[in-house]
């Protein structure tokens, strides 16, 4: 397949998409670094792997889930107490309409 | 007359304080003394609990005193890398954006390690998030590496790599998504194991690749460093990964003769880019394991070579969700969008305005490279091109181990295809220190168990690490043949000019 070229546009995208604010020197300075990883990455394209399964993780053995069952967990106070900003027994965030 | 604390091994420490002959509290008196000492210039920690770790011996001092048994590390200090949650003291996985986060939880491991009675002395410095083989990415500025204080003792685990090497403490904990105890063990002359894939539990680790990440400890030596994985290794059902199977006798497969055990050893580890010293010292320390009554056979892993491309995909790719969460709402820093400078164009509401700003902030440029090479490779269009080509390369190398495995019973390599390199030597090609990592990859991308330990030393003096892995499951096999090594290895026994306090 036609492989992208990594420029500003595809930097934008992919820092919105990644809700970062960059500034206009990393945009560039991220074009031009992300390209050569990219294209380092495109040696892949030698392995015929047609037919060869996927490993999303090695799976030694099946998923472990532990007991639906109730568990003491952290108090309100102690998950509330790093946040940076809390309101009415809440994490505050921003006013937003989406 | 009592040997110095600092020429004990974690096993020593333990059997001294169970038996009374040591006080707990003057352990880690004397740790705390030696870390006052020496870290100013070496920078492995980014916190010091003194108060905490003093408390905690005193403890264990009157619980002895009562008659009480104590555990199998019991006043054993350790120190911890920054990554792995701590209760009532700072963690910031070596980021702005988790400046004096504290968390209101212990890690399991932590748990553990308190249960077996050690003294948790410290958080240790790394690489933002684990990501990088320096330590230079660390928010709080690099540590640099006791037997040379112009190069750097790896990463990302690169302050417990040499909190170890300078003898401030016996042990510590890191964390290995693709090298990260190992290769920072080989730079330092210390003992680092990445056990398999799910034998520890990570609840409480600051998650970088799931699929990857696996705690592990650093030693003095190769018992020391069975003893804490002892205690550390095991099921938790709060971590789905973790694995349901008996933790095996570590320390006693310490002692097991490794006599008809076949070492395989992979052409593609010895090629292009492996310094001339390193190779030579490796391939000494598998001839001398000959002696021992090993035998030793090429093996062949053909796909080492995609290692490196696949891991960056697939970490990349992992990362971007996993680091999603550090958005300013629940824990770290919260940077407002009106106070964002430069280019926002994460969208219109405030609560876009802020995450972006936050990430922007908080993020250095390693971390924010990897969010974006992430982000890409997952992004509609590319997905089926870069993330799943690389998931399904990620099953060729597995399936060369699973071949190799079929001949041989351990695979020997280099760690690392140099030694230590110098502070900002390497910091501005993520490419070339990337390539640190080649060797150690695809151990990672595998899921089975490798470690590091000291053999010959270069000329100049730098440490050169030997890299054992194994099957699934089989550490004790592993720790057989590195301990094997570790009697009749040159290293034994040789310390850092830093740490020389005596």
């Amino acid at each position: 397949m036609t492989r992208p070229k990594i420029d500003r546009e595809v930097v934008l995208h992919v820092a919105k998409l990644a809700s970062l604010s960059l500034s206009e020197g990393e945009v560039e300075r991220f074009a031009a670094e992300l390209g050569k990883i990219v294209a380092h990455v495109e040696q892949l394209d030698e392995l015929d792997t047609r037919d060869v399964p996927a490993t999303a993780h090695v799976q030694l053995q099946g998923t472990h889930l532990r007991e639906d069952a109730v568990q003491p967990c952290l108090s309100r106070d102690e998950a509330l107490s790093q946040a940076p900003r809390v309101e009415a027994d809440g994490f505050a965030v921003p006013t937003f309409v989406e | 007359m009592r040997a110095m604390l600092d020429e004990l091994g974690v096993t020593q420490i333990a059997e001294r304080v169970r038996a009374g002959e040591l006080l707990a509290e003057t352990v880690a008196g004397e740790t705390l003394a030696r870390i006052a000492a020496l870290d100013p210039g070496l920078h492995a920690f980014l916190h010091v609990a003194r108060d905490a770790a003093l408390e905690q011996a005193r403890e264990l001092d009157r619980r002895r005193s009562r008659g009480d048994v104590l555990g199998p590390l019991a006043g054993v200090p350790v120190a911890i890398k920054d990554a792995i949650c701590t209760r009532a003291m700072p963690t910031t996985a070596g980021s702005r954006i988790l400046a004096g986060y504290v968390p209101p939880y212990d890690a399991t491991v932590i748990g553990r390690l308190r249960a077996a009675d050690a003294v948790i002395v410290g958080k240790t410095n790394m690489d933002e998030f684990a990501m990088g083989s320096s330590t230079e990415n660390s928010a709080f500025g690099p540590a640099m590496n006791p037997w040379d204080r112009t190069r750097t003792p790896g990463g990302s685990s690169g302050g417990s790599a040499a909190a170890v090497a300078a003898r401030m403490t016996a042990c510590s904990l890191g964390s290995d998504t693709g090298g990260s105890i190992r290769q920072p063990a080989a730079l330092t002359g210390t003992v680092g194991i990445k056990p398999t894939y799910g034998r520890v539990s990570r609840f409480g680790l600051i998650a970088f690749a799931s699929s990857l990440d696996q705690i592990g400890p650093f030693a003095t030596d190769v018992r020391g460093a069975a003893r804490v994985l002892s205690v550390i290794a095991g099921h938790d059902p709060r971590d789905s990964t973790s694995l349901a199977v008996t933790t095996g006798d570590f320390e006693a497969a310490c002692g097991r003769s490794v006599r008809g055990l076949r070492i395989g050893v992979p052409d593609e580890y010895f090629t292009e880019g492996l310094d001339a010293e390193v190779s030579a010292s490796v391939r000494a320390a598998i001839h001398d394991l000959e002696a021992e009554g090993c035998t030793v056979s090429p093996v062949t892993l053909p796909h080492t070579r995609f290692a490196l491309a696949t891991y960056y995909v697939l970490a990349t790719a992992e990362a971007s969700s996993n680091l999603a969460r550090f958005d300013g709402v629940r824990y770290g820093l919260r940077v407002d969008s009106a106070s964002a400078s430069g280019h926002d164009r994460t969208g219109a509401s405030d609560l876009r305005g802020m995450y972006g700003a936050t990430r922007d902030a908080g993020f250095g440029a390693e971390v924010k490279r990897r969010i974006l090479l992430g982000t890409f490779v997952l992004s509609a269009g590319y997905y089926d091109a870069y993330y799943l080509k690389a998931q399904k390369v990620r099953t060729l190398v597995r399936q060369d181990f699973d071949r190799a495995f079929g001949q041989v019973d351990v695979i020997c390599s280099p760690t690392s295809p140099t030694t230590a390199f110098r502070l900002g030597e390497k910091v501005d090609d993520p490419l070339s220190m990337y390539l640190n990592d080649v060797y150690t990859l695809p151990a990672s991308l595998a899921g089975i168990p490798a470690m590091s330990l000291p053999c010959a030393p270069s000329r100049a003096g730098l440490p050169v690490g030997l890299h054992v892995m194994a099957r699934p499951f089989e550490e004790e096999t592993m720790l057989a043949v590195a301990a094997a090594w570790e009697a009749r290895s040159p290293a034994r026994g040789l310390r850092p000019p830093l740490s020389g306090s005596s």
